[in-house]
C-alpha cells in the first residue's frame, strides 16, 4: 500500500483553491481512494460542493460554544463517495485571531480523529497566503508533508505564490507542484510554466476557465459529480492521478520581485 | 458533547507556572520562558529561590509581530554556554502560542547536548493542571519519566482537579478571600481540648514543598501535648511516603522526616507528598478502623481533600495557605479555619521545617499556661 498523502494547497485568496481541492477530492474518491478534506478557511467552502450545498458545523463553532467535541457526528461528515469532510471555521470578520483558530482546531482534530489514520489522501485547503504562524499550523504540527501552490498567470496571484514559496522554505516543506487555475489572461500557461520552472518545480495542471465549474458550484456540487463527462472533469482527474502518483518534491527557490515582474510583463 | 464547567471570576493559578513547577520537580536546571519578559515574573523569581534558573526570551512588540524563533535558538545556546545544565526546559507563554511559535524547531536548530523538555502551554486553561500534564507528557517523550509514573501522575492530577472543583477554589464562581479565624483563639481552643483530655488526630495532608511549614503544626502540637502530659492522646497522620513521586518530591519527604527526627512519631503514613488529592481515602479507612472515638482533628495542607464523612463527630481545625479556601472549608463544616499567609514563598528552597504562625501561637500559649 502507498503511504498516506497529506497535502496542503496554498494560493492567493479567491484564486480557486477550494473548488480545485474539492474536485480533486471527488476525483480521487471516484478512483476508490479514501479521502478526507479539511477546510481551514473561515468561509468553510471547501466541502460544500461535496455535500450537495449543505454547510457543516465547524470545529471552531463547537469550540466557541465550549463543547467537548468528538469526531464522528460532530465535526467529520461524509459527502460525495464517502469523502470525509471537516471544516475548521473561524472567528467573525474583524474579531479574534483566525491564525490561532487554525492552530487550536488542528490540535483538536489531531487529538480526536481516528479516521484520519485510515485515509489514502488528506487535503488541507488552507486560507490564502501564508501570512502568519497560524496559517502553517497543519504543516508545523506534522500533519502535512507536501504542498501545492495554486495561481493564475496574473501578477498578484503569482506574487502570492512566490511568497508562499518563501514561507515553505522557512518551514522546510517541499513543494510538489504548481497548479494553474486559468483566468484566461494572455500567455498564461507560458508564464506559469516559466514561474514553476524558475522556482525549481513544475506545472502539474492547467485548469481552463470554464463556466461549468461555476455552475456546478452554484448548485452545490463538484464538477465530477454533476458534469463528470466534461473535458474539465478530465482535467481534474488527471490532476488527481498526478497528485496520487507524485513522488518528486523540491525545495522551492522564490524569485526576486524584479524577476517576477519581468515574467508577467 | 458535554457542556463545560462553571466559569470562575477570580484569576486562577496559571498553567504556565504549573509547568514551571513541574519542570523543577523533574530536576530541570534551567527553564526558558519563551515570551514577554514580564510573564510569570513572581513565580519565576520564587523558583529561582528554589534552585532552578528561570530565564526569558523577552519577546517584545517586534517579537510578537515577527516571531521569536531566532531569539529562542540564541537563548538555548546561551543557556548551554553559560550554565552547562544537565537538563533544560522550554515553556511557552500566551504570546508565543498565539502567534504559533514552534518550540521543537528551535530546539532542533539549537542542537544541544542536554535533553530539552518542551512544554507548549499558555495560561488559557481553566485547570492549571494542564500545564503539569503537558510537562509530564514531554518528559515521557524524552525518556525522563516512565509510562507508569506518567500514568500515576495523570491520575493524581485528575483527582486534584476534582477536589478543587468540588470543594476548593474552583468550586464557586467567586470566592471572597479571607484570612480565616484568629490563630490565638483557635490555639486556645486546642489547648483547652488537650487539657480536658480529649483525643485528637493531627493530619498532615500537604502539597509537595508546602509541607515544610504545615509539618511544623504536627511538631508544635506534639511539643504542647508532651508539655501537658497528654502526648498519648494525639495520633499523627502524614503524607510523607519517601518512595513515591518525582525525584524532588521524594526528597522533600525525606528532609521533613529527618527534621522531625525523634521528636515526633508519625503513626500513619497516608501516601506521598503528591498524593494529597487521594490521601483522604486512606484517612477515612484508618479512622474507621482505629480512631473512630477521637474528639477533634487538626488538618494542615489540603484539608478539603479529606472526606467529611470520615471526620463525623470531630471538632475540626483546618490550616490552609489559600485565602480563598476559607469559605469552602467553613461551608463543608470545619469549625475553625486558619490561613498561613505567604506560606509558599517561605517554603521554597528550604530543606528544613519552617515555623508556622499557628505552631508558634500554640507554643507560646502553652508556655504561658
Amino acid at each position: 500500500m502507498n503511504p498516506q498523502k497529506r497535502i496542503a494547497i496554498y494560493g492567493k485568496g479567491g484564486i480557486g483553491k477550494s473548488s480545485t481541492a474539492s474536485n480533486v477530492a471527488a476525483a480521487c474518491a471516484d478512483e476508490g481512494y479514501n479521502v478526507m478534506i479539511i477546510g481551514c478557511d473561515p468561509k468553510s467552502d471547501s466541502s460544500i460542493t461535496l455535500l450537495g450545498g449543505k454547510r457543516i458545523p465547524t470545529i471552531l463553532d463547537l469550540l466557541r460554544e465550549g463543547m467537548e467535541i468528538e469526531e464522528e457526528g460532530d465535526v467529520v461528515f461524509e459527502g460525495y463517495k464517502a469523502v470525509k469532510c471537516v471544516e475548521v471555521g473561524g472567528p467573525e470578520p474583524g474579531i479574534g485571531c483566525a491564525g490561532r483558530g487554525i492552530i487550536v482546531a488542528i490540535q483538536k482534530l489531531k487529538k480526536i480523529s481516528q479516521s484520519m489514520k485510515e485515509m489514502d489522501l488528506i487535503i488541507y485547503d488552507v486560507p490564502g497566503d501564508i501570512v502568519c504562524g497560524g496559517f502553517v499550523a497543519p504543516i508545523r504540527k506534522g500533519l502535512v508533508n507536501e504542498a501545492y501552490v495554486l495561481t493564475s498567470g496574473e501578477y498578484m496571484p503569482l506574487y502570492a505564490a512566490n511568497n508562499i514559496c518563501k514561507g515553505l522554505s522557512r518551514i522546510n516543506t517541499k513543494l510538489s507542484g504548481v497548479i494553474c487555475n486559468s483566468r484566461s489572461v494572455s500567455r498564461e500557461k507560458e508564464i506559469v510554466s516559466k514561474f514553476a520552472n524558475e522556482i525549481g518545480s513544475e506545472l502539474v495542471a492547467f485548469i481552463p476557465k470554464e463556466q461549468i465549474v461555476q455552475d456546478c458550484e452554484r448548485d452545490g456540487y463538484s464538477v465530477l459529480e454533476k458534469a463528470g463527462g466534461t473535458d474539465i472533469a478530465e482535467v481534474y482527474r488527471a490532476l488527481a492521478r498526478n497528485i496520487m502518483s507524485s513522488d518528486c518534491a523540491v525545495d522551492p527557490r522564490a524569485l526576486t520581485d524584479e524577476r517576477l515582474r519581468e515574467l508577467t510583463r | 458533547m458535554q457542556q463545560k464547567n462553571l466559569s470562575i471570576m477570580h484569576p486562577r493559578p496559571s498553567s504556565i507556572v504549573a509547568a514551571l513547577y513541574t519542570l523543577r520537580d523533574l530536576n530541570v536546571e534551567v527553564a526558558i520562558l519563551h515570551g514577554p519578559p514580564g510573564c510569570s515574573f513572581k513565580h519565576a523569581r520564587l523558583l529561582e529561590e528554589d534552585g532552578i534558573r528561570v530565564v526569558t526570551t523577552a519577546l517584545d512588540e517586534n517579537g510578537f509581530v515577527f516571531g521569536g524563533h531566532d531569539r529562542l535558538v540564541d537563548m538555548l545556546q546561551k543557556v548551554e554556554e553559560r550554565f552547562s545544565p544537565k537538563r533544560i526546559g522550554v515553556v511557552g507563554t500566551c504570546v508565543s502560542m498565539i502567534i504559533g511559535e514552534e518550540l521543537h524547531e528551535a530546539v532542533m536548530e539549537a542542537n544541544l547536548d542536554a535533553p530539552v523538555i518542551e512544554v507548549e502551554v499558555h495560561a488559557g486553561y481553566n485547570d492549571n493542571t494542564k500545564g503539569v500534564l503537558f510537562a509530564l507528557e514531554s518528559a515521557l517523550d524524552v525518556g525522563i519519566i516512565d509510562r507508569q509514573e506518567f500514568e500515576r501522575q495523570q491520575h493524581l492530577l485528575n483527582e486534584a482537579t476534582n477536589v478543587e472543583k468540588k470543594y476548593g477554589a474552583a468550586s464557586k464562581e467567586y470566592l471572597e478571600p479571607s484570612r480565616g479565624d484568629v490563630k490565638y483563639t483557635v490555639a486556645k481552643r486546642v489547648i483547652e481540648m488537650l487539657k480536658a483530655g480529649k483525643k485528637g488526630i493531627c493530619i498532615l495532608n500537604a502539597k509537595k514543598e508546602t509541607a515544610y511549614m504545615f509539618a511544623d503544626i504536627t511538631v508544635a502540637l506534639q511539643e504542647v501535648a508532651e508539655k501537658l502530659g497528654v502526648e498519648d492522646n494525639i495520633v499523627n497522620f502524614a503524607n510523607l511516603d519517601t518512595g513515591l513521586g518525582l525525584p524532588r518530591v521524594r526528597q522533600h519527604a525525606e528532609h521533613i522526616l529527618a527534621d522531625m527526627h525523634d521528636n515526633v512519631k508519625i503513626d500513619e503514613i497516608i501516601g506521598g507528598l503528591d498524593e494529597y488529592p487521594i490521601a483522604g481515602q486512606q484517612v477515612r479507612q484508618l479512622i474507621e478502623a482505629k480512631y473512630k472515638d477521637f474528639d477533634f482533628a487538626v488538618i494542615a495542607g489540603v484539608p478539603h481533600a479529606i472526606p467529611m464523612e470520615s471526620l463525623e463527630g470531630m471538632e475540626l481545625i483546618s490550616i490552609t495557605n489559600g485565602p480563598r479556601q476559607v469559605h469552602p472549608l467553613k461551608d463543608m463544616g470545619h469549625e475553625h479555619v486558619l490561613v498561613e499567609i505567604d506560606l509558599h514563598p517561605k517554603t521554597l528552597g528550604v530543606t528544613n521545617i519552617v515555623e508556622s504562625e499557628f505552631g508558634a501561637t500554640v507554643r507560646q500559649l502553652a508556655r504561658e499556661e
